[in-house]
């Protein structure tokens, strides 16, 4: 009976974490009303199998963050949560609002037709014989999909927030195995051409040489993870898993000129050099291969 | 207290004969109206039978205070040891109720349990 247990989960984690399996959050997030609850958002985080999905809600107070991350069983998954919580609890004696904050875990195991019910904010469901005892908040509902996407790894989100007086916000936390980086030189009105190299967290470094105005600049670059998380909350969400830094030396000495560190998603960060000139690295997804 | 009477004070029935007894054993008469009382009271049994017996009363209540040689009656008064006990007891209640009520209702975060305010995940 154990052997045979224990092959199956083998076969089928082999099977989700092949190439081709994509996994799928799909969320809506619902107010309960008078006549019929109203979605307030929607959307989808997808990935490859090891994506979490980061949500966020705000109130006016309280603030849930949690991040979501599956276990693959047999036919069953693990849905496990890490919630990071603030409170809004009172004011002090001059005034200023005091907050309690709370990190706990939730974990449940759903079929993948399932759908689990989260109650972010507390507060049991009301089933029929209690009702009007239980405390009814907004809830969000969390449907998990898998399907063959032919190899894809970078993550897509899709949100649709239907009531804009409110705070919510849906990432998909996947750590970079790769990484695209396109560098360019600046100074003043005057731009490099871009320079793409793909690169591998602690990886060896490698050598680019950019051009501006004629003149080379060569520079070794390297990725780094960025530094463990240092407190409850950059923990809880893993706030560092997408996070990668580029360490920019120069080819002379191995002394790093600095670091510039973020995200994934094609937002230009920069870095002072020495001769004057302003680096501006761009992170992104690499492309399919 | 009843006017002073120096005048048809024999037109006086006895329940405000009474009421002058009363004023006169606490003082309040004046020589006029003690003396038609006096009066009064040589020729009325019946109050100067009610007169003893508010004396007599009084003699008790004097007794019971613990000064049965006093001129008046003492009045009641709160010795400084029982009152400094009961303000004691008094702030004693008030801390441990105030101590009670914050520890069930007071201070931040209070009201429903931390489990109660938790994010819970309920699959369907």
């Amino acid at each position: 009976m154990a052997p045979s247990l224990f092959t199956n989960i083998i076969l089928t984690l082999a099977t989700l974490q092949g190439p081709g399996t994509r996994l799928t959050y799909r969320i809506r997030v619902i107010e309960p009303a008078a006549v019929a609850p109203r979605i307030l958002a929607s959307g989808a985080v997808s990935g490859p199998v090891d994506t979490d999905m980061r949500l966020t809600l705000r109130s006016d107070s309280t603030e849930v963050e949690a991040l979501f991350q599956i276990t693959p069983i047999g036919d069953t998954v693990n849905l496990g949560a890490e919630f990071y919580t603030r409170r809004r609890v009172g004011r002090s004696h001059r005034g200023l609002p005091i907050w309690e904050e709370d990190t706990y875990r939730r974990v449940v195991r759903l079929a993948w037709s399932d759908t689990a019910r989260i109650y972010p904010f507390g507060g049991a469901p009301v089933v029929a014989p209690q009702r009007g005892k239980g405390v009814r908040s907004t809830w969000v509902e969390l449907i998990l999909d898998r399907e063959f996407a032919g190899g894809e790894a970078r993550p897509a989100e899709e949100f649709d927030l239907v009531d804009t007086t409110r705070n919510f916000r849906l990432e998909a936390v996947v750590r970079p195995r790769r990484a695209r980086v396109v560098l360019n030189l600046v100074r003043g009105d005057t731009v490099s051409a871009p320079r793409g190299v793909d690169l591998i967290p602690d990886e060896p470094p490698r050598v680019v040489q950019l051009v501006l105005a004629g003149r080379p600049t060569t520079l070794v670059v390297g990725l780094t993870r960025p530094q463990p998380a240092r407190t409850e909350r950059e923990r809880a969400l893993a706030l560092d898993v997408d996070v990668i830094c580029l360490r920019v030396a120069p080819p002379d000495t191995p002394e790093p000129i600095g670091q510039v560190c973020g995200r994934l998603n094609n937002v230009a960060r920069q870095l002072p050099l020495p001769t004057g000139d302003t680096l501006a690295a761009t992170f992104a997804w690499p492309g399919p291969r | 207290m009843t006017e002073p009477r120096d005048a048809g004070t024999s037109g006086l029935g006895h329940e405000q004969w009474l009421l002058q007894i009363d004023a006169e054993l606490d003082g309040e008469l004046s020589l006029v109206e003690r003396a038609a009382l006096a009066k009064h009271l040589m020729t009325c049994a019946h109050c100067a039978g009610a007169r003893a017996s508010q004396l007599e009363v009084r003699v008790a209540l004097a007794r019971s205070a613990g000064n049965p040689h006093a001129f008046v009656v003492p009045r009641p008064a709160i010795r400084a040891g029982t009152l400094v006990l009961w303000v004691v007891i008094a702030l004693g209640v008030g801390l441990l109720g105030g101590w009670i009520a914050q520890q069930r209702w007071g201070g931040p975060g209070a009201g429903r349990s931390l489990e109660e305010t938790r994010g819970t995940i309920v699959v369907h």
